[in-house]
């Protein structure tokens, strides 16, 4: 380990994937007792495959309930996977070569609730510090590193330093959990959610700083969010989530211009038209998302789909590709599938 | 105008409590006609919940000091005392919030917390409670409302919760429906369902609602007029079209141009720089000055009145004042 504590090394070149994830599963369940029966499965992430590449920021969309913290959670080590692999920059999170503590230096997580992530004991400074710290770099250096951070998410260091989490507003705690993130100098940051809980005012200022920190610190990231507007805006591919599922995975412009999953198409046409005279009169989709207890069978939005056929509840569809770069996993997307709209 | 159900007319709401006195609203007026959905718009710690609450008088008696004049289909609510705002609540006024899970009773069955706001107020047998209750999950469009009915809130999603607060609010067929942030909750997918279930209720039953959102999306699918609300004050009003499209004042074009929508990737945010006022220390002038661009010495001496059109009106020096001037509001 560095005593300098700097950027660890780029290892796979350029084309090689930043972080890629392989069969991903987690299953939450409650295990047999003595005098019960086990508990009801929850897949909560049934068999996700994805690559977030070096330079890019990929967004996780999808409703309450369909994975995306969870993978979140598994990508960053804070849950054991029940099945699947992450691998980064070409190897295997927690074997020989990339130990968890390694890992962890080089992917930083963001997380929505700003006063929750932050603790409330410590001053700002003593929060941005303290990863450095156990990592080993010396105080004066943290010292250093800390009023750097602190000038580059926008907080002047003199005035904020020794200050505590609760006597800062939600949009400055957002910024204080921005610089702690880059305390480590990672290659990766997760950010899950993090500006929904913000004011709009306020929303706009941490967007525009994720943008600036981004390139100032050449990170990638992977940004989830319930907000399809606040992901068209900041990514530059979009992976669409539903019951625990890839349903879709492109680039930005290809999936809000052109959707390929009905599911999508719904998700993109719930949002608010912004023009009173452009007002929905029919909401795009029936029903709440259903529970990942019980996935319903064949493709999981069969039941509220408006294209759905008697083949979408017998043949689970699969991610295919669409284009070059943007796959779907609808059975209209999959040519000979059986579904009238389909190629055959 | 005798025919408003809503007349508010310098509406000042202050928490007081042992260290610390919140002036939360300070001097709201406004009027709503029957029918008519206004969105009162505005960021956390703007004043729009309290507002909203103090329409139907639930903020906490013990320290709230409330001052002006509040009228709600003809009874004053400032006055009234609480047998009476008993009645009133529910039958003339009713309210949706927020987080459904936390508003409905978790030990009671849905079917139940509607039967006992129907026999409350109308005094009507069980079985013509419970018939009334099948009706109104109907009319919010639960499916197998027999079963629901017998449903506790822990078993229903997140939006069958909230359509059943909505029945309840509507058991009594009130003639203000007030709406706090009711679908910030919920997906994006159910989001538009409950919004698009709000206003066709309300056509059809023509009641007034006043509707609480920081979201300017949710105002555009709802609203007939919008109020903007800034430190404890409206800053802008008008009809929905208009405020969307040629919004008066500052603070407003900023929350358009800081509203994240389609077309805006690859470009910077236009943000409003600084954080909203202390509600304990209001500055004298105009409370967006500190964080306004084009803000001059004038915007610091005093609050500056609304003006403009009788009909969109906002309470900046910058906005050339209409024919005629209103200082307080149009009567």
């Amino acid at each position: 380990m560095s005593a300098a504590l700097e950027r660890m090394p780029d290892v796979g070149g350029p084309a090689q994937p930043l972080l890629l994830v392989r069969g991903l599963q987690k299953h939450f369940g409650r295990p047999a007792g003595l005098f019960r029966k086990a508990g009801a499965v929850v897949r909560a992430v049934d068999g996700v495959d994805f690559e977030v590449r070096k330079g890019e920021t990929l967004g996780i969309v999808g409703e309450s309930g369909c994975g995306k913290s969870t993978t979140s959670r598994l990508i960053m080590a804070l849950i054991e996977p029940t099945a699947g692999d992450v691998i980064f920059d070409g190897e295997l999170v927690g074997s020989a070569e990339l130990p968890l503590r390694e890992y962890r230096r080089q992917v930083q997580m963001v997380f929505q609730d700003s006063f929750a992530s932050l603790n409330p004991r410590l001053t700002i400074g003593e929060s941005i510090g303290f990863a450095p710290r156990v990592h080993g770099l010396a105080a004066d250096a943290t010292r250093s590193r800390v009023r750097d951070l602190l000038d580059a998410v926008g907080l002047a260091p003199d005035q904020f330093a020794n200050r505590y989490p609760h006597e800062l507003s939600g949009g400055q705690r957002q910024r204080v959990n921005i610089a702690r993130a880059l305390a480590l100098r990672p290659r990766l940051v997760i950010l899950d959610e993090p500006v929904s809980a913000l004011d709009k005012s306020v929303e706009a200022q941490v967007l525009n700083l994720l943008v600036d920190v981004k390139e100032q610190f050449d990170l990638s990231f992977l940004f989830i969010s319930h907000d399809l507007n606040v992901v068209q805006f900041i990514a530059d591919r979009v992976l669409v989530m539903y019951l625990g599922e890839v349903v879709e995975i492109g680039p930005v412009e290809q999936i809000y211009d052109h959707p390929a999953h009905p599911y999508t198409a719904a998700l993109l046409a719930s949002r608010p038209s912004m023009d009173p005279d452009l007002r929905r009169t029919e909401p795009p989709l029936l029903g709440d998302p259903p529970n990942p207890v019980n996935p319903p069978p064949g493709c999981r939005f069969h039941p509220r789909c408006a294209l759905a056929e008697p083949v979408c509840s017998a043949k689970h569809p699969r991610l295919a590709p669409v284009t070059a770069e943007h796959e779907a996993a609808c059975l209209i997307a999959l040519p000979g599938s059986g579904h009238s709209r389909a190629a055959s | 105008m005798s025919e408003d159900l809503v007349k508010v007319r310098d509406l000042n709401v202050t928490f007081v409590t042992r260290d610390r006195t919140v002036h939360a609203v300070n001097g709201v007026d406004f009027d709503l006609a029957g029918g008519e959905v206004l969105c009162i718009l505005g960021e956390s710690g703007s004043g729009k919940s309290v507002t909203l609450r103090a329409l139907m008088r639930l903020n906490p008696p013990a320290r709230t000091v409330m001052a002006g004049t509040v009228v709600v289909g003809g009874h004053d609510i400032v006055g009234i005392d609480e047998n009476r705002m008993a009645d009133i609540r529910g039958s003339v006024v009713s309210m949706v919030f927020q987080e459904p899970m936390t508003a409905l009773d978790p030990v009671f069955t849905i079917g139940q917390q509607i039967c006992e706001t129907v026999k409350r107020h109308e005094g009507v047998s069980q079985k013509d409670a419970h018939r009334r209750a099948l009706d109104l999950l109907d009319l919010v469009q639960i499916p197998s409302a027999e079963r629901r009915l017998a449903a506790y809130p822990h078993e229903l999603s997140g939006g069958l919760r909230q359509r059943a607060m909505i029945a309840i609010a509507l058991s009594c067929r009130p003639k203000l429906l007030l709406a706090d942030e009711p679908t910030t909750a919920l997906d994006a997918t159910v989001q538009i369902q409950i919004l698009l279930l709000l206003r066709r209720l309300q056509q059809e039953m023509g009641m007034g609602v006043i509707f609480v959102t920081h979201d300017l999306g949710v105002a555009g699918e709802i609203a007939d007029r919008i109020a903007v609300m800034y430190g404890g004050k409206f800053v802008e009003e008008g009809p929905v079209r208009e405020v969307m499209r040629t919004a008066l004042h500052p603070y407003t074009q900023g929350l358009l141009g800081a509203t994240v929508h389609s077309g805006m990737r690859g470009r910077r945010l236009t943000t409003i720089r600084g954080a909203p006022p202390n509600l304990e220390n209001l500055p004298t002038g105009c409370a967006f000055a500190p964080r306004c661009d084009v803000a001059t010495d004038a915007c610091l001496v005093a609050v500056p009145a609304l003006r403009g059109d009788p009909d969109h009106r906002a309470r900046c020096i910058l906005v050339a004042a209409g024919k005629e001037e209103t200082p307080c509001c149009s009567i």
